[in-house]
């Protein structure tokens, strides 16, 4: 059947003039690019070894390249107009390298693919499908970006990018046109200059926009860190986090020319939503500034006159600008990194962050309360010592051990955990797992907990921890790891979601709106056991940010200790969408995210919904 | 300006209190050390002196080989250099002794300062800032706040009791101990304790030092304070009752 259609037209001949006249052009374009792009290059590999990376294990490697690259899985999971659009257009350049390479080679008489052949004709078909679908998205790329203007891709139009977009669509109509025209005709000469012209400009053009992704970013995330959020160590005796050009890793440095200045990140950032100066896209592309001004090795901060101390501050780590970045960049340990550059080194002046260090020097808690205040909470409610015999360890946390709120998730925890006979003890002392010091960048004082804490646990013989916190549980299953061996650690909603066919179902079904705290959800990926448990004490609804989309509570970060924010209050904004669930219930899972919402709920007066961890839904239903 | 900062390290606030065997001190083999916290004010007192005129912050600091920690703390905080005077009998010594001998390391130093806490967290004595400034021959003055240099003279604010400050001119050198809260503390930075490495951390002993540290005071028996707790019903109507509460935080609690 493919015979009777057309067949791709070319000119069958090309004189010396026009090969001389395509070298020069292919010359030209090729250096046009090259000017830009060798220094970005450099720039990208004078920067400073990562420490640790590894090419290997080199399977989740290409599974990420694979699924974020080829299927363009991230892309069209966020946006799926916008995401499909663009891959069409990703996967008609796939489709066409081989086309613009016999393109190329025809004019020297080397084509490889014969028009007229079998193999030809099949794959110039298959990348007419291409085309045209890739035509199809560019306009609606154009149309969005200019027309539809959403306020993600910038004030300032990219003009860039529609003489891109113009190069792209003139690029696929004059392929599909010589479907329609003879080979021996000027029409098809034409066409196939036309063609050639718009790829030669093309070229050129990609190093100075933002379409050096289309270079870079296949390469950031095969070779991104991988873990979500996952803290870097720190190299060496000098090394004290991203201070100045010199700190800046080969990583980072890809990272930051690789931005493709979406704003999916700032569009689920909840410091940009609530009015702070902190824009995760304006980090990268600051760093991006830096580099090209300064370079990788210059001494001149990098907070200054790129990006701003005070906006690297206000990051609660929620990772929602990570979890969706389509080009790989890793924002947490960028954002981390220039704390750490700025406490490390004692920059970072500010009363709240001084008082939490100071008390976590000297003391065991972030809350800088007494020690003996645990031990009091642990007597009065006559909770067991863990000796070595119980099967779990009780971790209590700084919030479950001092804080009201926290206490109460605690003990019902512990109410449901003596229902179902599980053993378990709690340890005679317990420190901050370093939480909050590691999120603010405080290297020193982390540590010091960490291995206080490992020892403590090593000394205990603990195997297995259960915590109400996900910051802890987190924070001792990944962090820890620099500093020893942590135990096995899981989060109350898992341990519970595993008995659930044990536990009682109440039989009132009023409705539960359950938040996703980001240190449960996009950290450790856990999304249905949680709502497994709640399920058991009602009714579920889902607020309009959910699971992996879920907005912070606001305390992430270490911010919950930083005292007033600027701008709106990110867990009065949370708070809102869950109140207009209409739920009579917010269900939480972390002791943060429950005092953020406590004091949000209370600003709202009356008729607020009752706010209940998973665990204090389950026993309610518990008898007595 | 020279500033000398002596520094004792004392059982951290959450360390669990027991009595040794004996009676005569607690326990220390559960115990965590920390820096005295009087003492870090008065660190922190002398770094900000130092930022603002120049000059030289020295730690000196007596105790057995532990306090080093304590030191490396003062020195990652911003101390220039640190003394450690080592004695493994601390607790067995009384003020005199122990004053003695900072004021043996202190002396050749020829401080313009000379800072140090009002009193230690464990003993709580208040005397060694001062018989320091006796055996120096130097003037003093106790729980102070806030400290001003302009020439060769300094201004300092004095606490006094209910919310009453003192402020007085003084010459140098002088021993000042200071008062906790004048300042904020700062806290202590990798890049601190990294550099701290490298500063000179010289080891003195009590001979090297030739002074003579028989007591002349013993400590013969500490005792955990026990608790007491009493309720009284203030008999009455709520009018009455809550007159006679009112006078009571007033002249018995003296909250009010």
């Amino acid at each position: 059947m493919i015979a009777f259609l057309p067949t791709l037209a070319e000119p069958q001949h090309f004189s010396v003039w026009e090969k001389l006249l395509f070298g020069a052009l292919a010359a030209a374009s090729a250096y046009g690019f090259w000017r830009p792009f060798g220094p970005i290059l450099n720039k990208i590999l004078q920067s400073k070894k990562d420490p640790e990376f590894h090419l290997f294990p080199i399977g989740r490697r290409v599974r990420d390249f694979v699924w974020e690259v080829m299927c363009q899985a991230k892309v069209i999971r966020e946006r799926p107009l916008a995401g499909v659009a663009h891959a069409l257009v990703f996967w008609a350049f796939c489709a066409f390298a081989l086309v613009t390479l016999n393109h190329a080679a025809a004019i020297f008489g080397v084509g490889f693919l014969d028009p007229a052949g079998r193999v030809g004709r099949f794959y110039f078909y298959f990348a007419a499908v291409f085309a045209a679908a890739c035509a199809v998205g560019i306009f609606g790329l154009f149309v969005r970006r200019f027309v539809v203007r959403p306020k993600w891709l910038g004030g300032q139009l990219s003009w860039g990018s529609g003489l891109v977009a113009l190069l792209i669509f003139v690029l696929m109509v004059t392929y599909l046109a010589e479907f329609f025209v003879s080979g021996a005709g000027d029409a098809a000469r034409a066409l196939w200059w036309a063609h050639t012209l718009a790829l030669l400009a093309f070229l050129p053009v990609i190093p100075h926009t933002k379409h050096l992704h289309l270079v870079l970013s296949p390469f950031t995330i095969f070779l991104s860190r991988g873990g979500f959020g996952r803290i870097p160590p720190l190299a060496g005796d000098e090394d004290f986090g991203l201070v100045a050009g010199t700190d800046l890793t080969r990583l980072v440095s890809l990272q930051a020319y690789s931005c493709v200045e979406c704003g999916r990140c700032m569009e689920h950032c909840p410091a940009n939503n609530t009015g702070k100066l902190l824009n995760p896209k304006e980090v990268v592309l600051g760093l991006r500034g830096y580099l090209n001004e300064f370079g990788p090795r210059s001494k001149e901060p990098l907070l200054g006159k790129y990006n701003a101390q005070e906006a690297a501050f206000q990051c609660t780590t929620c990772g929602a600008c990570e979890f969706q970045c389509p080009v790989g960049i890793e924002h947490v340990p960028i954002i981390v990194g220039l704390r750490r550059g700025a406490v490390n080194t004692g920059a970072w002046e500010d009363d709240y962050g001084a008082k939490l260090f100071l008390a976590l020097e000297r003391g065991s808690n972030a809350l800088g309360m007494s020690a003996s205040e645990r031990d009091k909470f642990i007597e009065k409610n006559s909770l067991p010592y863990f000796d070595g015999m119980q099967e779990y360890c009780l971790w209590l946390g700084c919030m479950g051990a001092y804080d009201p709120g926290g206490r109460e998730i605690v003990l019902a925890l512990v109410r449901v955990m003596r229902f179902l006979g599980a053993s378990f003890g709690v340890l005679r002392k317990e420190r901050c797992t370093g939480d909050p010091v590691r999120r603010l960048g405080n290297d020193l004082v982390f540590q010091q907990l960490a291995e206080a804490n490992l020892e403590t646990l090593a000394q205990n013989k603990v195997k297995k921890i259960v915590s109400i916190c996900p910051h802890c549980v987190r924070t001792i299953q990944e962090d820890w790891k620099a500093y020893g061996t942590p135990p096995e650690v899981e989060h109350h909603s898992e341990f519970l979601a595993r008995f659930s066919d044990r536990l009682p179902r109440t039989q009132a079904r009023e409705k539960i709106v359950f938040h996703d705290p980001c240190y449960l959800g996009r950290y450790r990926g856990v999304y249905e056991e949680p709502r497994r448990v709640a399920e058991l004490a009602g009714e579920l609804v889902e607020a309009p940010r959910s699971h992996e989309r879920s907005f912070c509570c606001g305390a992430g970060g270490g911010l919950v200790f930083l005292g007033e924010e600027k701008g709106e209050r990110v867990s009065h904004a949370r708070t809102a969408e869950l109140v207009a669930t209409g739920a009579g219930i917010v269900g939480a899972a972390c002791p943060f995210c429950n005092t953020m919402f406590q004091d949000a709920l209370a600003a709202r007066g009356d008729g607020a919904p009752k706010l209940m961890d998973i665990a204090q839904l389950l026993a309610r239903g518990l008898p007595e | 300006m020279k500033i000398v900062v002596a520094i004792k390290q004392v059982p951290d606030r959450d360390a669990p209190v027991r009595i040794a065997a004996g009676g005569k001190w607690i326990d220390e083999s559960d115990v965590q050390w920390a820096m005295n916290e009087p003492d870090a004010y008065a660190l922190e007192e002398a770094l900000q002196l130092k930022e603002k005129h120049s000059g030289e912050v020295i730690v000196v600091s007596a105790g057995p080989e532990r306090v080093g920690s304590t030191i490396r703390e003062a020195l990652a905080k911003g101390a220039d250099r640190a003394i450690h005077i080592v004695c493994d009998d601390l607790a067995g010594r009384d003020a005199l002794a122990v004053a003695r001998l900072l004021a043996a390391a202190i002396k050749p130093e020829n401080p313009d300062l000379v800072l140090t806490g009002l009193q230690s967290e464990d003993l709580g004595l208040g005397q060694t800032g001062v018989i320091i400034a006796e055996l120096l021959g130097m003037p003093h003055a106790t729980l102070i706040l806030h400290v001003e240099k302009s020439g060769n003279e300094i201004k300092v604010k004095r606490e006094l009791e209910e919310g009453w400050f003192q402020s007085i001119e003084m010459p140098m050198p002088s021993v000042l101990t200071i008062q906790s809260g004048g300042n904020k503390l700062r806290y202590a930075t990798l890049m601190g304790i990294k550099r701290a490495k490298t500063k000179e951390l010289r080891a003195v002993n009590a001979a090297e030092l030739g002074v003579d540290v028989a007591p002349v005071l013993a400590l013969e028996q500490i005792a955990v304070p026990k608790k007491q707790k009493s309720t009284q019903i203030l008999p009455g109507s709520a009018k009455e009752a809550a007159a006679a509460l009112v006078e009571k935080l007033k002249t018995e609690a003296r909250v009010l």
